[in-house]
């Protein structure tokens, strides 16, 4: 998946060098991205993400949701 | 070496001479360009310059014109870099040859075998995918086409301009302003959803020798790049390379693709340098200088690796010349 090959940068802009494409993304989507590479699965990413920010299972788990959607929009994982 | 380099229009439509010659000015550059008003015979670039008669007119006028300038400026070689005059270049290499003038052309067989109208049975040749395609010649077909490809669909000229039309009355617009401008056949075009990559490269006849990939960030109106970045992509890289082999790829070339991320479409090959091949050579890779090397029989060493995310810009500059210059070249016919 495209998303393997995205390097992020000090600016949090996210380069994919096949595609010249990128993305500005926060810290939390910073972190799903590397939870992702790290072969998490979404239910482990929910747990952590609601763990690391500090906020409610189910406002991480609609977070993560609708991130994992918007990386499927833009072609980023199948 | 004194070579001539043609395509010198230097607007928000730029043809490649300009990057072409800057990419080589150790050597002495002599200026071939259709129209006065050409930016690019003012910028300093070019010890002379003529203007040429239009390739419609045929070859025998062609050889007379470049005769003259051949005893006038002594040219040993020529850079061809227009869409609209490379078929008689490519014809008659083997006469320009002759006369004195090296060119670094693909053969012509070659250069139809890329031709738009060619591109789905050659697509296939190379493994990679391309949009469903139409050819198109009246309304009849346009309305014909809409029905098989649906919207949105791209209706393009065979050689420039395209554009995406998203409903019947759109692409009869698009159909009249392409037709008008540049005539039949236009060509009907499946829309590929993804991100346009492009190659530039140089084969030798045998095999690719260097490139570089783009990913346009941003274009004018025209679709001309006017902002990229360089990349990295494997498959677009071994699908020139390919390309190059296949066929038997002598010269430069521009490999257009879409990629999803997983395919690769091809879109087409322009037989040229385009316009933003300085950015290859300010990349560390000079395929002009390169094909100067392969034209004088010098061994060259192949070169694939450049930096990426690197941008390209490309900005206004404002200069001043004579209007005597423009006078004499109108006038003259050269300069």
């Amino acid at each position: 998946m495209l998303l393997d090959e995205m390097v992020i940068d000090e600016n949090n802009v996210g380069f994919i060098p096949s595609l010249g494409i990128s993305f500005e993304v926060n810290e939390t989507a910073k972190r799903i991205i590397e939870l992702i590479k790290e072969g998490k699965s979404k239910e482990d990413i929910v747990k952590i993400i609601s763990d690391e920010f500090d906020v409610s299972w189910g406002e991480a788990y609609a977070d993560v949701e609708d991130f994992f959607i918007k990386l499927k929009v833009y072609g980023l994982i199948q | 070496m004194k070579i001539a380099i043609s395509g010198l229009n230097n607007t928000d439509n730029p043809a490649p001479g300009i990057g072409v010659a800057k990419s080589l000015k150790g050597h002495n550059l002599i200026g071939l360009s259709y129209d006065a008003n050409e930016p690019g015979i003012y910028q300093g670039l070019f010890e002379k310059v003529y203007l040429m008669p239009y390739p419609s007119l045929g070859y025998e006028e062609f050889k007379q014109r470049i005769t003259y300038i051949k005893e006038k400026s002594k040219i040993e070689a020529i850079i061809p870099t227009l869409d609209a005059e490379l078929p008689l270049y490519i014809k008659y290499q083997n006469e320009i040859d002759k006369l004195g003038i090296k060119t670094y052309l693909p053969s012509l067989e070659c250069f139809e075998m890329r031709d738009k109208s060619k591109l789905p049975e050659f697509s296939k040749k190379l493994g990679v995918k391309h949009p469903k395609t139409i050819q198109i010649t009246s309304l009849d077909d346009l309305i014909l086409a809409t029905r098989t490809l649906g919207f949105p669909i791209m209706v393009k000229g065979n050689y420039y301009k395209a554009y995406k039309a998203y409903n019947l009355d759109e692409a009869i617009e698009y159909y009249y302003k392409i037709s008008n401008e540049w005539g039949f056949p236009l060509l009907a075009q499946q829309v590929i959803s993804g991100v346009e990559i492009n190659y530039v490269g140089l084969g030798d006849g045998k095999e690719l020798i260097a490139g570089v990939g783009i990913k346009k960030l941003s274009t004018t109106e025209l679709g001309k790049v006017w902002s990229a970045v360089s990349i990295d992509n494997k498959a677009l890289f071994e699908v020139s390379k390919k390309f190059v082999e296949t066929i038997g790829w002598r010269g430069a070339f521009e490999f257009e693709a879409m990629s999803d991320g997983k395919d690769i479409y091809l879109i087409e090959i322009n037989p040229r340098f385009p316009a933003w091949v300085h950015f290859a050579t300010m990349l560390g890779i000079n395929l002009p200088e390169m094909m100067i090397k392969l034209i004088q029989g010098e061994k060259v060493e192949k070169k694939y690796d450049y930096p990426l995310e690197k941008m390209y810009i490309r900005y206004v500059e404002e200069t001043m010349a004579d209007f005597k210059d423009f006078t004499t070249l109108i006038s003259k016919k050269e300069l």
